[in-house]
């Protein structure tokens, strides 16, 4: 009478283990450490931003969201943007000069193996377009009998570039690497003609609240290269609306 | 002769069957009478272990090296002395834990360890939001109040500084990454966040910069309110600037200046995330090189500062900000020389 029922826990007890090594991988899975979720751990934090891996802004569990994130299939992006570095023009224009933009970007950013196909990929494909306002141009030509000078008091630039994105982990806000390449049209140093050039961008994000950036734009003899930070437009927004109502309040507006 | 080893075989064989009969008298008991009344406690106790294991070998193996040494108690047929310690087989529960809350504080009392951990807390609102030791990362939007003391070189034949009392309004996006975290029990907490910020920065007519650079906050304590030493540091350029109509005389418009990078750098002693009192520093570097006209050039020039810098969603940080940023807009005028 024994026997038989200990020969029943032996078979019992492997076989629900032996269940789980034996089940096939699906074509949907993926198979390998990079793509693997973080392991379960206990310790975790109190405090949670959001209570599970779709954002508090998305549609439909991450099938659109306003702010992008790891899970989402499709973004919108809004932000704004400040930026320092230098123009370079063509060496017998004039000197290089230090160069500032302030601007806003906006665009739309999906994953198009995650639509179908995949519960999660790396890969973001999108289109953005930016405009921005920096610091002055100023040439400075010599020749035998004279130097001409001359300054433009603004650069106002207008972009469109195709966006690439690679998202490093699955968590919320995860770290993200992004390259833009595009055209830019804006006016060539002191011209004051506006022409079209290139835009080519490397940036750091984290989800999509922001980003750190380097940037360039090449135009005919004008070039301008910059590092800068991005902030999400919900960021953004009550800060521009404070800052115009300072300048309201100072009497600039 | 034979009697006497009839007599010898049952003195030999007799204690077995008793025994067999107890421990096949207990299984079979047990379905019938689960709370057996017998005279030795140990026994009921042992018959009760016995009711929850279902695994047939089990009752067959446990009683046996249990029940001789009972057998020997109730045997020796000798009252209780209630001064000698009571070994009881204590109850097996079905299945684990197999210690309760009242074992643990008994084992802390044995090695004198302290008192169980405090509950952890609860979580915090504004769904981190506002900066907290109990949240890993948070972003946060942080606008700062100060008074700044301005200098800027002048005439430089005559070694001139201009110097001025200004204010200083500043709006940052931080970006707080957990690089040092505690853990207590299954509860983390951060202790130090480091992260990227970036921002702008208003003073007098007019000028604006912006900034990049980083922030680190150390948390000195794990509460709502704990204090917390916040440092960051970042490049400043300046952007442009539009001067007030009172104080221009003219339509104000807005002119971009232009200046190489220069940088800041500020500590604070906040309490909880809500707000820090931030003493710090700007200098902007000079664009003064050869190649470069010399009404192009700017001068150095540079601020000491000291304000209050808070989180925006508690209201007042912002309205501090936006208060200094009117007030300096439009009172503070810049020395000639």
């Amino acid at each position: 009478m024994t026997f038989p029922l200990t020969l029943l826990l032996l078979c019992t007890a492997p076989s629900e283990a032996g269940a789980d090594k034996v089940a096939p991988a699906t074509s949907t899975e993926e198979y390998g450490p990079f793509f693997e979720d973080a392991p379960a751990s206990d310790a975790r934090f109190q405090s949670r931003g959001r209570k599970d891996k779709y954002p508090v802004l998305s549609v439909g569990d991450g099938w659109f969201c306003f702010v992008e994130d790891s899970h989402c299939k499709a973004s919108l992006l809004a932000s704004g943007e400040v930026a320092a570095g230098m123009r370079i023009p063509a060496s017998n224009k004039g000197p290089d000069l230090p160069y500032a933009h302030w601007g806003f970007r906006g665009g739309f950013a999906i994953r198009p193996l995650m639509l179908k196909r995949k519960p999660w990929h790396p890969w973001g494909v999108g289109i953005v377009s930016s405009w921005s306002r920096g610091t002055g141009a100023v040439t400075v030509e010599s020749t035998t009998d004279a130097q001409e000078q001359a300054s433009t008091d603004r650069t106002d630039t207008f972009r469109v570039a195709l966006l690439n994105q690679l998202w490093l982990s699955k968590k919320p806000h995860a770290i993200h690497l992004d390259l833009a390449l595009g055209t830019a049209r804006s006016q060539v140093l002191t011209s004051g003609v506006a022409l079209f050039g290139t835009h080519a961008e490397a940036a750091v994000g984290w989800g999509g609240w922001g980003s750190v950036y380097a940037g360039a734009d090449f135009l005919d003899r004008d070039t301008r290269v910059m590092l800068g930070f991005r902030a999400h437009g919900i960021a953004a927004g009550p800060t521009i609306a404070a800052i115009l109502l300072g300048l309201a309040l100072g009497g600039a507006l | 002769m034979s009697s006497m080893l009839f007599a010898l075989s049952l003195f030999v064989v007799g204690p077995e069957p008793a025994a067999s009969a107890e421990t096949t008298a207990a299984p079979q008991e047990t379905p019938a009478t689960p709370e057996t009344e017998t005279a030795s406690e140990v026994t009921s106790e042992v018959t009760s272990g016995a009711t929850p294991t279902e695994t047939e070998p089990d009752p067959v193996a446990a009683p046996e090296p249990v029940s001789e040494p009972t057998e020997a108690q109730v045997d020796s047929a000798t009252p209780v002395d209630p001064d000698a310690p009571q070994l009881r087989v204590v109850d097996e529960k079905s299945g684990p834990p197999y210690y309760d809350e009242a074992d643990v504080a008994a084992l802390r009392n044995r090695y004198e360890l302290p008192d169980e951990q405090p509950l952890a807390r609860k979580p915090v609102r504004w769904r981190c939001l506002i900066s907290d030791p109990t949240c890993g990362m948070t972003i946060e939007l942080n606008a700062t109040a100060a008074y700044a003391f301005r200098a800027q070189q002048g005439d430089v034949s005559r070694g001139n500084v201009r110097k001025w009392s200004s204010g200083r309004a500043q709006y940052d996006l931080w970006l707080n990454l957990p690089t040092l975290t505690e853990q207590v029990r299954n509860v983390r907490y951060t202790k130090m966040t480091l992260g990227p910020k970036g921002g702008v920065v208003f003073s007098d007519t007019g000028q604006f910069w912006g900034n990049l650079g980083i922030a680190m906050r150390y948390w000195l304590g794990r509460g709502r309110f704990a204090p917390s030493i916040e440092m960051s540091s970042a490049l400043a350029f300046k952007l442009g600037g539009r001067p007030t109509r009172n104080l221009a005389g003219a339509e104000p418009k807005f002119e971009t200046q232009r200046g190489p990078v220069g940088f800041t750098a500020d500590v604070g002693f906040g309490i909880g995330g809500f707000g820090a009192l931030v003493v710090g520093g700007q200098y902007d570097s000079p664009l003064a090189r050869e190649d470069v006209p010399e009404q192009f050039r700017t001068s150095a020039s540079g601020m000491f500062f000291i304000g209050f810098r808070g989180n925006i969603l508690w209201g007042a940080p912002a309205g501090a900000a936006v208060l200094t940023h009117g007030l300096t807009q439009r009172l503070v005028e810049q020395p000639n020389n």
